[in-house]
């Protein structure tokens, strides 16, 4: 410890004339004393972070009050304080509650189904031989691999009216499977916010489970197998041996990447700013309102912009505090 | 940490924004002093796609302004194309930077009044007084350039909507004469869909307010008027909820639109460069499609198959015999806020709005010149795309298309798509109606819904 502390020290007090030497020591000596040397070596990230994090985010919060939009750029009229005017607005705007009714719907929905798939194909990845194993791991990888803004145009045309597959298909099957709907005709993209988002549901799960799927893969590999092997000697089933020996084991795991997920989910942004685009409203989630709100609108609110980035940043607040909580009592955070 | 990120991406471009405004300020106060310099080249924003003949009439004309105006024959004359569904983002990130703006920015002439009371356009009341040609423009249009008192833009040229058909798809269908109430236009869809099993008859996407607008004002409706210098919304009243609920029956209870045309412009999905009404009309998927003559070259880059065919008619009024007024779309010349160079961009825009240029560019386009002049010439009824434009051009209104707050009801808000967008969908018709017009009325009237 006094090693690294003295190494950690001196380059930031570089050995000066003779006449200094008491102070080094003594300096040393108070770092020494409060147990200073961990903050010293974490100040140039934190003021690195200060400039390009907090700054910004500090400068949100101050136009949040604010009514600053154009005319307050180019100087035609002056900054005005406007209270909690911005929250207000938005707090009572029906796009808001619709936009964060479809955001959390969205998760909601998503969330599990990427758990479950995820973890079904983790538990497959470890039950195949090595060439099966390679090839099923590096399609799913390709999928995680693809960039979303790809991923999304490659969706929008599988689903597209005009001669997508996904159409074509539906209207080529009997009423009495998939129902009454001109599916030839059917805009999964544009025509109201169920199709539109079942569409995106489908594509951010193929994008986000092989994730899941070897992280829980890697988790299954740390479980003995001679809990496995006794259990089946005594008889459980699969299933029992998962509910009972699997899952418990795996329970760390499952908690962080069930918190990463609804973050992710939360913030999805590319795929709905492809598919359901800026001009249908009623399918907004919360990101592209917020795009919309700051940047796409005419004129443009940086007031109201900054004022949804606090709420939404808020909410996720909540969401990682749990996060931060299961990672310190799992000890990955130590 | 992903929250993080996001909040402050948005901070930081907020906090650029902000920092470069201050830089901003300095150029435009010194600019002013310049503002009779000769520049190196001038920028001009024009909307839309590159198209050929459009380049060529350009460099006509800045070989003009070169031998008009000597003191500028150095000056580089560039011309950026600026896809519409950008406009109010590139404008507004060239204003919030204070970078990468025009000199010259063409302007939808719905969306000059709203630019203008944003601080983004020069001031040219005093040009514009002392241009002699200035009095043959169309009086009217260019009230709607000036705020307050004071003139931001010059009228360039103006367009009207109608009805694109072909016409041996008219004669198979045994339709004789253009349809001139809503009646008729609702058989002959029919009669064309009969004739042509697998097309449909009339495209009616829902997020095409410029076409609404004529429906409501044909059947006697009004978006909204003024009453004592207040806007009063009139989507429900009658005769407006008529034109409402018959261009939404051309998908829900007539059949004659496809289901895919909601959520839809006339172009498609909003930002997308294929699939939509226009597309399908070129292909011979769609039988009749609502849109300007300006819609020709982009039909022309679908498909060149049906060319010979194609003709327009005005969009009937419910009961006939006149067509319904056509909104008086347009586009209009004005001069960046941030320029350096006022006086030469002023010298420019005299050359392209001069009346031969003007009409030269409205001639070639299909669209109407601004000068009263040149629009009794007999140019536009020889050919049979133009002869139906030209028609609707006798019956056209603006209002209130032309108000302030227009953008910010109409491109920010969508109040009249998304009221369309749900009565496809089946919402309550009433209800839906009288939300939307609330909407209306109030960002009309304060520039927010609530």
């Amino acid at each position: 410890m006094t090693d690294s502390i003295q190494r950690a020290a001196r380059p930031l007090w570089p050995a000066g004339p003779p006449g200094s030497a008491p102070l080094r020591v003594r300096i040393a000596t108070f770092v020494r004393r409060h147990k200073l040397a961990p903050y010293l070596l974490l100040l140039p990230a934190l003021a690195g972070i200060a400039l390009v994090l907090l700054w910004p985010l500090i400068q949100v919060a101050l136009y949040s009050f604010q009514n600053y939009g154009l005319p307050q750029i180019t100087g035609a009229m002056p900054v005005q304080w406007v209270g909690l005017a911005n929250f207000t607005t938005t707090l009572h705007d029906p796009e808001f509650w619709l936009s964060l009714r479809t955001t959390v719907l969205f998760a909601a929905v998503v969330v599990p189904v990427t758990l479950v798939v995820g973890t079904i194909v983790g538990l497959l990845l470890n039950r195949l031989g090595k060439k099966m194993a390679i090839f099923v791991s590096t399609a799913a990888l390709l999928a995680w691999a693809t960039p979303p803004v790809s991923a999304s145009v490659l969706f929008y045309w599988m689903f597209s009216p005009d001669g997508g597959l996904v159409d074509w298909a539906l209207a080529r099957m009997p009423h009495w499977l998939v129902g009454s709907t001109d599916w030839a005709q059917f805009n999964w993209a544009t025509t109201s916010a169920l199709p539109a988002y079942t569409m995106i549901a489908l594509l951010v799960t193929w994008q986000a489970f092989p994730f899941i799927a070897v992280t829980v893969l890697a988790g299954l590999k740390t479980i003995p197998s001679e809990l496995n092997e006794a259990a089946r000697v005594d008889g459980a089933s699969p299933w029992r041996v998962f509910w009972r020996i699997t899952f418990p084991l795996l329970k760390p795991i499952y908690l962080v990447l069930l918190l990463l997920s609804v973050i992710w989910d939360f913030n999805i942004f590319t795929q709905s700013y492809i598919i359901a685009g800026l001009g249908n409203q009623d399918e907004y989630n919360l990101s592209l309102y917020i795009y919309d709100k700051a940047f796409a609108s005419f004129p443009p609110s940086y007031g109201l912009g900054g004022a949804l980035a606090l709420i939404f940043a808020l909410i996720l607040l909540v969401v990682t505090a749990g996060y931060v909580r299961s990672s310190v009592r799992q000890g990955a955070l130590t | 940490m992903r929250f993080t990120r996001s909040a402050a991406a948005i901070g930081a471009t907020v906090a650029l924004a902000g920092a470069t405004a201050a830089i901003a300020g300095c150029g435009s106060s010194s600019s002013t002093g310049a503002s009779s310099a000769v520049p190196a080249k001038l920028v001009v924003w024009r909307m839309g796609g590159s198209v050929a003949s459009q380049v060529t009439w350009m460099d006509g004309v800045v070989k003009q302004f070169h031998t008009q105006f000597p003191q500028y024959k150095n000056t580089k004359v560039v011309v950026d194309w600026i896809p519409w569904g950008n406009r109010t983002t590139d404008w507004t990130n060239a204003l919030t930077s204070g970078k990468g703006g025009p000199d010259i920015t063409e302007l939808g002439n719905t969306d000059t009044p709203g630019i203008a009371s944003q601080g983004a356009l020069a001031n040219i009341s005093s040009y514009v007084k002392s241009w002699s040609e200035g009095s043959q423009i169309i009086a009217g249009n260019l009230a709607n350039d000036t705020v307050s008192g004071q003139i931001y833009g010059v009228p360039w040229f103006g367009g009207v909507r109608g009805i694109w058909y072909n016409k041996d798809q008219f004669a198979k269908a045994g339709i004789t004469s253009p349809p001139t109430t809503w009646a008729a236009l609702v058989s002959d869809a029919k009669a064309l869909m009969t004739a042509y099993p697998g097309s449909y008859g009339l495209g009616a996407p829902s997020d095409y307010t410029n076409a609404i607008v004529s429906f409501i004002w044909g059947a006697g409706g009004q978006v909204a008027v003024q009453q004592s210098g207040k806007w009063v919304a009139q989507l429900n009243t009658p005769a407006s909820e008529a034109g409402i609920k018959f261009y939404a029956d051309l998908l829900l209870t007539e059949h004659v639109s496809p289901a895919s045309y909601i959520g839809e412009t006339e172009l498609g999905t909003v930002g997308a460069t294929s699939g939509g009404s226009n597309e399908d009309f070129a292909l011979g998927k769609l039988d009749m499609y609502i849109d300007g003559p300006w819609a020709e070259s982009e039909l022309e880059a679908v498909s060149t198959k049906n060319e010979s065919q194609w003709a327009s008619f005005p969009i009937p009024s419910e009961s006939g015999p006149n067509p319904a007024p056509a909104f008086a779309g347009g586009s209009d010349l004005g001069v960046w806020v941030n320029s350096k160079y006022k006086q030469a961009d002023w010298d420019l825009i005299s050359v392209m709005d001069s009346p031969s240029n003007a009409t030269t560019f409205a001639n070639s386009q299909g669209f109407f010149p601004e000068f009263t002049s040149a629009l009794s010439s007999g140019v536009y009824t020889s050919s049979p795309v133009m002869s139906g434009f030209a028609k609707a051009a006798g019956y056209t209104q603006i209002s209130p298309l032309n108000s302030k707050n227009w953008a910010t009801a109409d491109a920010t808000d969508n109040i009249i798509p998304n009221m369309m967008k749900a009565l496809m969908q089946g919402a309550n018709f009433t209800t839906t109606v009288d939300t939307a017009n609330t909407e209306l009325q109030n960002v009309l009237n304060t520039g927010s819904e609530s």
